[in-house]
C-alpha cells in the first residue's frame, strides 16, 4: 500500500485507549483549517437541503410549463426572481430540482457507500483473520475487480440489468466494497497476532465475537476516511453512468443525471448542466477536503 | 536543476510521441467534412441497416431509381422501367457506366446484387426489404427482369435504396475485404480510407455518369457527443450536422458561420397503446388519451414550431394518405369525460416507456398532459441498449405504453409504417404485443397484396378512419429534419433523411 | 524469490480468467445479441444464426472454448463488424495507451511541485489553493471539465482542436481532462512522503550547510516518494483506462474505450470480451511490473 494513505495500524491499540481525547484532538485539528472549515459548513448545507428539501425548495420539483421552459437565472436578462436559478427544457425549475436533487445524490451515494461496506468490511475481516485459502480466493477477487476497467463493469451491468435507482446503487456499491476489503485486512493483519488477541483466544472467546468486537473497532478510523471519499466516487461514477446513458431513467434526478442530461443545451442554456455540476463539485469538493484533512487528523505523525 | 530537467525531458517525450503517433493532418478548401454519430460496421451496402452507413453507401453507391429533390423517381442506373405483369417488372438499364476500378456496369451486375441478398444463407440485414422479390432474370445485356412472389406495390421505392455491387470484384477481394478496405461502386465519390472511429475519407470519381463531383473529398467523421459536433460545426471543423434538437436551432440560426436547413420528413411520433391490459383495453380511455396532449404547444413549444400534427400514424408524404381523416384536437375536459366512461372517474396510474432520448422533454410533457386529465403517467426513459431491446421483445406485461419514432426507412408508402406498427406478423414485431384492433390485419394485408394504386389508396383510408376511431395509439406528429450547415457550403435538406451530397455546391 | 514471482505470475494468469468469467456471465444476462442483429427476421432465421455463432451451446461450454481460443489470441468474430474482435480491439490500443499515459504523466507533473510546495509551506495559503485547485479537478465529472474545456479553448479561444485525434494538439485537452483525475491521489502521496522526511536531520543540517533549501529537499523528497508513486502508478493505470471512456466520448477519441461501450449497447459478445480481457490484461501486466520493481527497490520484501 501506498505510504501515507492511512493512519499506521500499529498505532491503533494506544489509540483505542486515548480514543476520546484523540477524538476531539482531531476534531480541534479539523476545524482549525479553513479549508475544511468550509468544506464542512458547505457539507452541512447540502445535507440540511437533502433533509429539509420538500419544506425548502420554493416549487415542486416536477411541474413543467412549456411557456416558461429556458427561464435564465434571475441576474440574467429575461430573468425572474421567482426562478432564481431558472428553469429547465420543460420548464421546471432547477433550484428545487437542485434541492431534491441533493436528496437524491446523497441518498444513492451513501446507499452505493453502504452496499460496499456491508460486503468490503465482511469481507476483509474474514480475510485477515482467518487467512489461508479464504484469503487467497477473497484477494483474487479483489484483483479481479481491480482489474476490470472501472466504468465498463459499471456499464455492462447496468446495460444487462435495465435502469432503476436500485439496480445503480447495486452497481456502484459492488464496484466500490474492494478499497474496504484491503484497508480492512490490512488491519486486522498488523492486528491478529497482537497480544489482547492472544489473550481473547485464550480465554475462549469466539471468532466472530474477537473480530466484531475487538478487531472492528480499530479498523473504525480508516472505514471512515475510506467511506466520505467513498461517498464522493459513488457521485461521480453515477454522473458518468448518467453521461453513458445508463442513468435510472426516474422522474426525481440526481445531480449526475441532471448534469448529464443538460449536457446538450450548455451552449443555448448554460445555466442547465452548469448549476448541478457546481453542486456536484462542492459536495465533491467538500467531501474531499473535509475527508483528507479528518485522515491527517487521525494520522498522529502529521503533527 | 533537477525539476527543469525533469520538465524538459518530459516535454521532449511528449513531443517526440506525438509525432510518431499522430501524423499531421491538413484539411483543404474543397473537402466537405459531415459529422455523424457513428460508423456504420460495414461499407458493405447490403450488410447493415444503419442510417449512418446508408448516408456514406448512398455517396459511394448507385441503385436502379434515384429521387430528385422534389421526391420523385428518376433514371439512376436503370434508364426505364415498366411492369410487364403483377408480378414482372422490366428494367432497362443505362450504358457506359463504370465502376470506380473502371469495370464496367453489366446487368451481371445487377443480378448478382440482388442474390446475394436475398439468398439467406448471406445472412443480409436488408434481407426482410427484398424478400418479396423471388428472382432476377437477365433478359438482355441491358435488360433485367425482377420477378416477385406476390404482388409487390412497395418495389421501386425499395429499389431507391439497393445498391449495385461489382461482381468481378467482390469475387476477387471477398465479401470482408469489400466492406472494409476495397469497396468499389459507381456513386460520385470513390473509397480513400476508413479510419475506424475517426473518418471515412472519400475521393470525387471522375468517371462518374453524371459528372463531376461538387467537392473533391468528401469526409465523415464520426463524432458521438452533440455539443463537440455543435462546436466543430461553429469552427469550421465540419461543415453538415444532422439532426439539429429544435433548441439549438436559433443559435445556429444566429451564428455568423452556419446556418439551418431544415424540411418536414417522415418521421412520425406516437405513444403505442397496450390493449391488451387495463385501463387501455378500453377504447374511451384511449381516445382520452388523445383528446388530452395539446400538440400545437408542444411543436410550437418544444419542437421550435417543426412539426406537424398528424391524424394517425399515415404521414402526409407518404402514399396512401387520406387528408379527409381529421386529427384529434386538444379537449383536456372531453377526455376527463371519457375517462370516467372508460371506468376511471378518479383517474387512472400508468407506466410509459421509451428509448427515445433526443425527445426526452417532448415524453416528459406528455406525460404530464396525460396526468392533468387523470392519467397520471410516468415516464420512463429508456438506455436504447440491450436492456431496451429484452423489454421490449418480452411479453411486457401492462406495459401501457410506449412513446417511440418512425421513418419508414424513407419509403414513402402507408404500408411501411402500418405494418411494423400493427400487423403481427414477425415483420411487425413492435405490434405484435401491443395492438389488437379487429380486422385490421387483414385491412394491412389486403393493401400490400395489390399493385392496383387506386384499390390501395382506398383501402388505406378505411384504415386510417379504422385506426382513429380505435386508436391503438396515441397520434401526435411529423417532425422536420434539422440540419446544421457551414456558410462555405450550400446545400437543402431532403425530405427522405438523405444526405445526397452531389446537390452540395461551395459557395464563393 | 523465484517462489514470490511463480505465485505472483498464478495470480495474473488466474485474474485474467476471473475477468473473462465475469465478463462472460454478464453478457450472458445481458440479453440476446442475435435478436439486435436481426430484430426483423423470423425465430427460424434467428435460431439458424445463433447456431452458427455457437450461442446455443451450454454455458460451460461457451465459456471453454472462450479462453481455449483467446488463449491462441482468437477472440471470434465481431457480431457486427465482420471482422475478427482481437483486430478491433488492437487497432484502438495504441490510441488509448497513448491517452492514458500522456494524463499519467501530465498528473505527476502536478502534482510533484504542488506536493512539494504543499508539504514544505505546510498550513500556508499557498498550500490551501494549491489543493483546492488540484482536487477542484477532481471533483467535477469528467464529461463536464471536458466540454467546459471544448467550450473554452475550442470555440471561444481558437486555439485548439475540437475533437478528433488528427494532430498531436489533438491530445490536449483529453489529456487534461483525464489527468486532472489523477493529480489529487499522486499529489497526496507526494505530500505525506516529504512531510515524513522534511524534519530529518540531514536535511537540517543541509540547511544549515547553506546548500540551496530546495535542491536538498527536492532529491530527498523524492527519493522517498517514488516508491510509494511507482505503487500506486498500477493502480492509477487501471483507474485511468477506465476512466478514458468518457474522456474518448466526449473528444471522438478513437480508443478502446468507446469501442467497448458501444459493443456492450450491441451486445457485441466477441468485442466486449476481447476488449475487458485485454485491458484487464494491461492492468495486471502494469501491476506485475510495479510489483517487481517495487520488491526490486525494496530489499525488506524480498526477505519475506
Amino acid at each position: 500500500m501506498a505510504v501515507g494513505t492511512l493512519p499506521r495500524p500499529d498505532l491503533v491499540d494506544t489509540r483505542r485507549a486515548t480514543g476520546a481525547r484523540e477524538g476531539s484532538r482531531a476534531w480541534r485539528k479539523l476545524v482549525r483549517n479553513p479549508s475544511a472549515l468550509a468544506g464542512t459548513l458547505i457539507l452541512l448545507v447540502v445535507i440540511g437541503a437533502a433533509v429539509a428539501a420538500p419544506h425548502v425548495a420554493p416549487h415542486d420539483p416536477a411541474r413543467q410549463s412549456l411557456v416558461r421552459r429556458f427561464t435564465p437565472p434571475v441576474w440574467e436578462k429575461g430573468g425572474n426572481p421567482a426562478y432564481p436559478l431558472g428553469t429547465d427544457q420543460v420548464g421546471r425549475d432547477i433550484l428545487s430540482r437542485l434541492i431534491h436533487g441533493a436528496r437524491i445524490s446523497l441518498a444513492v451515494g451513501v446507499a452505493a457507500v453502504v452496499v460496499s461496506l456491508l460486503v468490503g468490511v465482511s469481507l476483509g475481516l474474514l480475510s485477515g483473520f482467518v487467512g489461508g485459502r479464504i484469503d487467497t480466493v477473497i484477494m483474487t477477487v479483489v484483483d479481479v475487480t481491480l482489474s476490470f476497467p472501472g466504468l465498463l463493469l459499471a456499464l455492462a451491468f447496468v446495460a444487462a440489468l435495465g435502469p432503476s435507482v436500485l439496480t445503480i446503487i447495486l452497481v456502484l456499491g459492488l464496484t466500490g466494497w474492494e478499497r474496504y476489503a484491503r484497508v480492512v485486512r490490512a488491519e486486522v493483519l498488523a492486528l491478529r497476532e497482537k497480544d489482547f488477541v492472544e489473550a481473547a483466544r485464550a480465554m475462549g472467546i469466539g471468532t466472530p465475537r474477537i473480530l466484531c468486537r475487538h478487531l472492528l473497532p480499530n479498523t473504525f478510523s480508516s472505514i471512515i476516511v475510506l467511506s466520505t471519499l467513498q461517498v464522493a466516487q459513488a457521485i461521480l461514477q453515477e454522473s458518468a453512468l448518467s453521461f453513458l446513458g445508463v442513468g435510472s431513467g426516474s422522474a426525481y434526478p440526481t445531480w449526475g443525471q441532471m448534469t448529464a442530461l443538460g449536457r446538450d443545451f450548455v451552449t443555448v442554456a448554460w445555466w442547465l448542466p452548469t448549476f448541478p455540476g457546481l453542486a456536484i463539485l462542492l459536495t465533491v469538493l467538500s467531501i474531499n477536503l473535509v475527508g483528507d484533512r479528518l485522515r491527517d487528523a487521525l494520522d498522529p505523525r502529521a503533527t | 536543476m533537477v525539476m527543469t530537467r525533469r520538465l524538459v525531458y518530459v516535454v521532449t517525450l511528449v513531443a517526440a510521441l506525438g509525432l510518431a503517433v499522430f501524423p499531421v493532418h491538413a484539411q483543404t478548401k474543397d473537402t466537405l467534412t459531415v459529422s455523424l454519430t457513428s460508423h456504420a460496421p460495414t461499407m458493405d451496402p447490403h450488410m447493415h441497416f444503419e442510417r449512418v452507413g446508408i448516408l456514406v453507401n448512398i455517396n459511394m453507391f448507385d441503385s436502379l431509381l434515384h429521387k430528385n429533390p422534389k421526391l420523385e423517381y428518376e433514371p439512376s442506373l436503370a434508364l426505364s422501367w415498366k411492369p410487364i405483369s403483377d408480378t414482372v417488372w422490366e428494367f432497362k438499364l443505362r450504358r457506359n457506366v463504370k465502376f470506380h476500378n473502371g469495370d464496367p456496369l453489366t446487368a451481371e451486375d445487377v443480378k448478382y446484387s440482388f442474390d446475394r441478398v436475398i439468398d439467406p444463407a448471406k445472412k443480409s440485414p436488408q434481407y426482410g426489404n427484398v424478400r418479396a422479390i423471388k428472382e432476377v432474370k437477365i433478359v438482355a445485356p441491358d435488360t433485367v427482369h425482377l420477378v416477385t412472389d406476390k404482388p409487390f406495390p412497395l418495389l421501386l421505392e425499395r429499389l431507391v435504396f439497393f445498391p449495385i455491387v461489382p461482381k468481378k470484384h467482390i469475387e476477387k477481394v471477398g465479401d470482408q475485404a469489400f466492406g472494409t478496405t476495397a469497396p468499389v461502386g459507381t456513386g460520385p465519390w470513390k473509397f480513400v480510407e476508413w479510419k475506424r472511429d475517426q473518418y471515412i475519407k472519400l475521393e470525387a470519381f471522375d468517371g462518374h455518369w453524371r459528372g463531376k463531383a461538387p467537392f473533391k473529398t468528401l469526409v465523415f467523421r464520426a463524432i458521438p457527443e452533440v455539443a463537440t459536433e455543435v462546436a466543430e460545426l461553429k469552427t469550421g471543423g465540419v461543415d453538415i450536422v444532422r439532426n439539429v434538437s429544435a433548441d439549438i436551432v436559433p443559435e445556429l440560426k444566429n451564428h455568423p458561420q452556419t446556418y439551418i436547413s431544415s424540411v418536414p420528413i417522415l418521421r412520425v411520433h406516437y405513444v403505442m397503446l397496450d390493449m391488451r391490459y387495463p385501463p387501455f383495453d378500453k377504447k374511451a380511455a384511449r381516445q382520452a388519451a388523445n383528446y388530452a396532449i395539446d400538440k400545437q404547444a408542444i411543436i410550437q413549444k418544444l419542437m421550435g414550431g417543426f412539426g406537424s400534427q398528424v391524424a394517425t400514424v399515415v404521414q402526409p408524404l407518404a402514399f396512401g394518405y387520406d387528408a379527409e381523416v381529421t386529427p384529434y384536437p386538444y379537449d383536456p375536459k372531453k377526455a376527463k369525460e371519457l375517462l370516467a366512461q372508460a371506468g376511471y372517474p378518479n383517474g387512472v396510474d400508468v407506466t410509459l416507456h421509451s428509448s427515445f432520448v433526443a425527445f426526452r422533454p417532448v415524453f416528459e410533457a406528455v406525460a404530464q398532459m396525460l396526468t392533468e386529465v387523470g392519467i397520471r403517467a410516468t415516464p420512463k426513459m429508456w438506455d436504447p441498449g440491450p436492456a431496451w431491446n429484452k423489454f421490449l421483445q418480452g411479453e411486457g406485461k401492462a406495459t401501457h405504453g410506449m412513446y417511440g419514432s418512425w421513418g419508414n426507412y424513407s419509403v414513402f408508402d402507408a404500408d411501411a409504417v402500418l405494418h411494423p406498427l400493427y400487423h403481427p406478423e414477425p415483420g411487425g414485431w413492435i405490434g405484435k404485443w401491443y395492438a389488437r384492433v379487429e380486422g385490421l390485419d387483414k385491412l394491412i394485408d389486403e393493401g400490400r397484396s395489390t399493385v392496383d394504386q387506386a384499390k390501395r389508396k382506398r383501402t388505406y383510408s378505411q384504415i386510417q378512419r379504422m385506426i382513429k376511431e380505435e386508436v391503438p395509439s396515441i397520434y401526435l406528429w411529423t417532425q422536420y429534419d434539422m440540419l446544421g450547415i457551414s456558410k462555405k457550403v450550400v446545400y437543402q435538406a431532403r425530405g427522405d433523411e438523405w444526405l445526397w451530397l452531389f446537390d452540395a455546391k461551395p459557395k464563393n | 524469490m523465484t517462489a514470490l514471482l511463480i505465485r505472483r505470475l498464478v495470480r495474473v494468469v488466474v485474474v485474467c480468467v476471473g475477468v473473462s468469467l465475469v465478463t462472460f456471465l454478464i453478457l450472458q444476462v445481458s440479453g440476446d445479441p442475435v435478436s439486435l442483429i436481426m430484430p426483423e427476421a423470423p425465430e427460424a432465421d434467428r435460431a439458424v444464426l445463433r447456431k452458427a455463432l455457437g450461442l446455443d451451446q451450454p454455458l460451460a461450454v461457451q465459456f471453454v472454448r472462450f479462453v481455449a481460443s483467446s488463449v491462441r489470441g482468437d477472440f471470434g468474430q465481431s457480431f457486427f463488424h465482420r471482422e475478427p474482435a482481437a483486430k478491433l480491439v488492437l487497432e484502438r490500443m495504441p490510441t488509448t495507451l497513448t491517452l492514458t499515459l500522456l494524463a499519467m504523466v501530465l498528473a505527476t507533473a502536478v502534482a510533484l511541485p504542488v506536493g512539494i510546495v504543499s508539504a514544505v509551506r505546510r498550513n500556508s495559503a499557498l498550500d490551501h489553493v494549491a489543493t483546492v485547485t488540484v482536487f477542484l479537478g477532481q471533483s467535477m465529472p469528467a464529461f463536464l471539465t471536458g466540454i467546459m474545456l471544448i467550450l473554452l479553448f475550442g470555440v471561444y479561444w481558437r486555439v485548439l482542436p475540437v475533437s478528433g485525434w488528427a494532430t498531436w494538439t489533438s491530445a490536449v485537452l483529453p489529456t487534461i481532462t483525464l489527468g486532472t483525475f489523477s493529480a489529487p491521489l499522486l499529489l497526496r502521496i507526494v505530500r505525506s512522503s516529504m512531510l515524513e522526511v522534511i524534519n530529518l536531520d540531514y536535511v537540517r543540517t543541509a540547511r544549515a550547510k547553506g546548500v540551496t533549501e530546495w535542491l536538498v529537499i527536492c532529491r530527498h523528497a523524492l527519493r522517498n516518494a517514488a516508491l510509494p508513486l511507482v505503487t500506486v502508478a498500477g493502480l492509477q493505470f487501471g483507474l485511468l483506462l477506465g476512466g478514458a471512456v468518457i474522456t474518448e466520448s466526449v473528444f471522438a477519441v478513437p480508443g478502446v474505450g468507446r469501442l467497448i461501450v458501444g459493443a456492450i449497447r450491441q451486445l457485441d459478445f466477441p468485442v466486449v470480451q476481447a476488449g475487458v480481457f485485454m485491458l484487464a490484461m494491461i492492468v495486471v501486466a502494469v501491476n506485475f511490473a510495479v510489483d517487481l520493481l517495487y520488491i526490486f527497490l525494496n530489499p525488506q520484501i524480498r526477505l519475506r
